[in-house]
């Protein structure tokens, strides 16, 4: 009885060692590809913003009845171009330079009367890149950047970080504005301050010569002039 | 339990009986046999089926050590492919590098061209401007000398006028001195337009100076 047992044990124990080493059935799989999904590159992107940047920012040339003068400006959508009062005083003939190399005749729409503040109409849209407006208000510390023309060289970024906010009534200003750690220099006016996400948080206006600090106008306040359409004629020689 | 059909009773009666009896034959014991016999047969069964076992097995064996050698041979490849993808990533990173400053170079150069073509507009402009001055100058300049020629010329007939006029005096002729008051002052007032234009020229040479 316990040999047959035993034989039997030995009979199940065989079939139980077949039942479980099974053949492999499962094909061999290929070479799974690369994944490039999520794959972010922070110095392309931020190439492409001050890329961008300078790409939206203009140089201007305005020849007014008394003076011959050159400053910085960026373009909107509709081929509207936003720069300072003061660049354009008494136009006769104002001129726009792209980063390209192109030049494009433009006219002064209006002028702000109590902010440093005018707007070009280029008579040619063409294909410029447009910049956008960030509508949230800059915070202390906040890094920021200017694109310029200063000296009426070629463009010129500039980093640095906001400081703070300052009265601009001293400045005939109508409101606070942005007061910038950024070099800023003469032909620089009329110029974009931008985040890092290249948005336009303001427009640089002034310097603080002693403290070598920029000053730039609000986007908030370009805005309500846009939006209220409070610009004048300009002056005429 | 069943009885089996070859068992042989143990009893001992039974085994008195049959020995008091006519001697039949003695029946041999079969069970032994036959329990051989089984036995022969279930190792037999046993044997074959671990034969057939053994050799499945086998075969398992041989289709995992041919799956283990093909994964083996697959890791290669892949281990390959992989080298092979580092390399291509290397060399097309090399090869954006190399673009993407050879795009900034170009970039450069394209703003560099912007701004020497923008520096000659504002040095167009400036000359522009300055011929447009000059243009203005010249013809104040024209003006004035031609005023100025004028009033001298003016200044002659009036000089021989006045001579004129005098001799006449001298001579007891009639001598229309209202209308050599009238003419007089006509030249005043002429002389003193050019010479207001010789002022506007001057200071437009002046402003061009200054600018």
């Amino acid at each position: 009885m316990s040999s047959r047992l035993r034989i039997g044990g030995l009979l199940l124990a065989g079939l139980a060692l077949a039942a479980c080493v099974e053949p492999p059935t499962a094909p061999l799989d290929t070479p799974a590809g690369v994944e490039t999904e999520g794959f972010e590159m922070p110095e392309v992107a931020a190439t492409s913003v001050e890329r961008r940047a300078q790409e939206v920012t203009v140089r201007v040339r305005s020849l007014g009845c008394e003076q011959f003068g050159l400053g910085s400006g960026f373009v909107l959508a509709d081929g509207v171009v936003v720069t300072n009062r003061h660049v354009i005083e008494q136009p006769r003939e104002v001129t726009v330079n792209t980063w390209d190399g192109r030049s494009l005749a433009a006219e002064v729409t209006g002028v702000a009367t109590d902010t440093d503040l005018a707007l070009l109409q280029l008579e040619d849209r063409g294909d410029l890149p447009v910049a956008e407006l960030r509508t949230a208000p800059v915070e202390r510390g906040e890094e920021v950047f200017a694109v310029g023309y200063p000296g009426g060289g070629p463009a010129q970024v500039s980093p640095g970080r906001v400081l703070g906010m300052v009265d601009g009534t001293v400045l005939g200003e109508p409101a606070e504005v942005i007061r910038v750690e950024v070099e800023i220099s003469l032909g620089s006016s009329g110029g974009p301050l931008l985040d890092r996400d290249g948005l336009v948080v303001g427009v640089v206006f002034a310097v603080e010569v002693d403290a070598g600090v920029g000053l730039a106008v609000p986007v908030e306040t370009l805005l309500e002039r846009l939006d209220a359409g409070e610009l004048v004629a300009p002056g005429v020689c | 339990m069943n009885q089996e059909p070859w068992a042989v009773s143990s009893d001992p009666a039974s085994l008195s009986s049959s020995t008091s009896s006519a001697t039949p034959p003695p029946r041999r014991r079969r069970w032994p046999t036959v329990a051989m016999i089984v036995l022969l047969v279930l190792a037999t069964v046993g044997a074959v089926t671990a034969t057939v076992v053994a050799v499945d097995q086998r075969d398992v064996a041989e289709q995992w050590e041919e799956r283990a050698l093909a994964l083996e041979a697959q890791r290669d490849t892949v281990d390959d492919q992989r080298a092979e993808v580092a390399d291509q990533l290397e060399a097309t990173l090399d090869a954006l590098t190399t673009s993407e400053r050879d795009v900034d170079e170009l970039e450069d150069r394209v703003r560099t061209l912007a701004d020497e073509k923008a520096r000659a507009e504002d040095t167009a402009t400036t000359v522009q401007v300055e011929r447009d001055v000059f243009i203005e100058l010249s013809e104040l300049i024209s003006d004035a000398t031609g005023a100025l020629d004028t009033c001298v010329a003016q200044l002659f007939d009036l000089q021989s006028a006045s001579v004129e006029a005098f001799n006449r005096a001298n001579t007891g002729q009639d001598v229309d001195i209202d209308a050599l008051n009238a003419r007089s002052g006509e030249v005043t007032r002429f002389c003193n337009e050019a010479r207001t234009a010789a002022a506007s020229a001057e200071a437009a040479a002046d402003r061009l100076l200054r600018s």
